[in-house]
């Protein structure tokens, strides 16, 4: 079987190109997608833990990091969507005051 | 064993479509590189026994969210990120050596406990941790108070959305340098007709028109015509 450390390696990987992602990105989707990415490695450590210890409540944990994770969309897309109508722009530059 | 090349074809992809998505300029593109981190991803999850895992991340990650992406990101029209000069260039040497004094220090703590950090899966082959009976069993007996958690945090983010995406209408008169506009239509009796979505400085803007322009008296006529 692969090594677990394989599987570590591979999502600290690829969390560390989601928070590159968000540092260099300006757009504000973009962002939100990194912010995915990110999560999306959390689950691999997760579910390989749960697969190599046998338990299955690693499972369940990447499950309710789903349910989050649609829960972030909805809400952030929300707040994208609003900015936009304000701004006519999604560059996070443009949106650096609190106040509309 | 077929596992090994496996995961090195899955984890190539994830981590290609991963830089694609970060190097892409177009929103559009790095969603469908996204998307192909998440089908990857969930090879992955296949390969480590969870098929159940798998079939939710396709159908929630790629199915669910990344349409719901997709779709804002082709409602508002985004276009291409501009390119833009760098700032603070002695930034960039500071960070080359910064982040190979972090690589060296986690190649030194993994050659540290690379004697007793070595993991032997424990499952069977066969064994139902990843199925679907297991994770229900799991959710709906041990772990049902954060199972009904989750469903108030997805009625509040229902909610929430809702609330943030619907249009506010300010209406035309309460615009700041707008005030002189023409005020809102009379009723039969002289009262102010209310449209829908007119606020407290509709009716403001409605009275300091009257007084400019010297018709404050004007529903009292309409009113003794009203009696008549």
């Amino acid at each position: 079987m692969i090594p677990l450390t394989w599987y570590l390696a591979l999502s600290s990987v690829l969390f560390t190109i989601g928070v590159v992602g968000v540092i260099i990105k300006r757009n504000a989707i973009a962002m939100f997608m990194c912010i995915e990415l990110m999560l999306n490695a959390v689950n691999l450590t997760f579910v390989s833990f749960s697969s190599y210890f046998g338990d299955v409540t690693g499972q369940l944990f990447v499950f309710i990091v789903m349910t989050v994770a649609a829960a972030e969309a909805a809400v952030g897309l929300g707040i994208i969507i609003a900015i936009f109508r304000n701004r006519e722009s999604l560059d996070v530059d443009d949106a650096s005051v609190l106040k509309l | 064993m077929l596992m090994i090349p496996l995961f090195i074809l899955f984890g190539a992809m994830a981590i290609g479509c991963a830089v694609a998505m970060v190097a892409q300029r177009n929103p559009l593109y790095s969603a469908i590189s996204l998307i192909g981190v998440f089908v990857s991803l969930a090879c992955l999850y296949l390969t480590l026994q969870a098929p159940f895992i798998a079939a939710v991340q396709v159908i929630v990650y790629a199915g669910a969210i990344m349409v719901l992406v997709v779709f804002v990101i082709m409602l508002l029209n985004v276009e291409e990120e501009v390119r833009r000069p760098v700032r603070l260039h002695y930034l960039i040497p500071v960070s080359v050596i910064l982040a190979a004094v972090l690589v060296a220090e986690a190649a030194f703590m993994l050659k540290l406990g690379s004697g007793a950090g070595h993991v032997e899966p424990v499952t069977q082959p066969d064994s139902g941790v990843g199925l679907t009976a297991s994770i229900g069993t799991g959710l709906f007996t041990t772990y049902l108070l954060p199972f009904e958690v989750t469903s108030v945090l997805i009625l509040m983010a229902l909610v929430g959305a809702i609330t943030l995406a619907r249009q506010t209408r300010t209406p035309l008169a309460a615009v700041p340098g707008n005030v002189d506009a023409s005020p809102s239509e009379l009723g039969p009796r002289g009262e102010v007709l209310l449209q829908p979505g007119e606020t407290a400085e509709t009716g403001r803007a409605f009275a300091r028109f009257q007084i400019e322009h010297g018709e404050a008296a004007a529903p009292a006529e309409t009113k003794g015509e009203g009696e008549r």
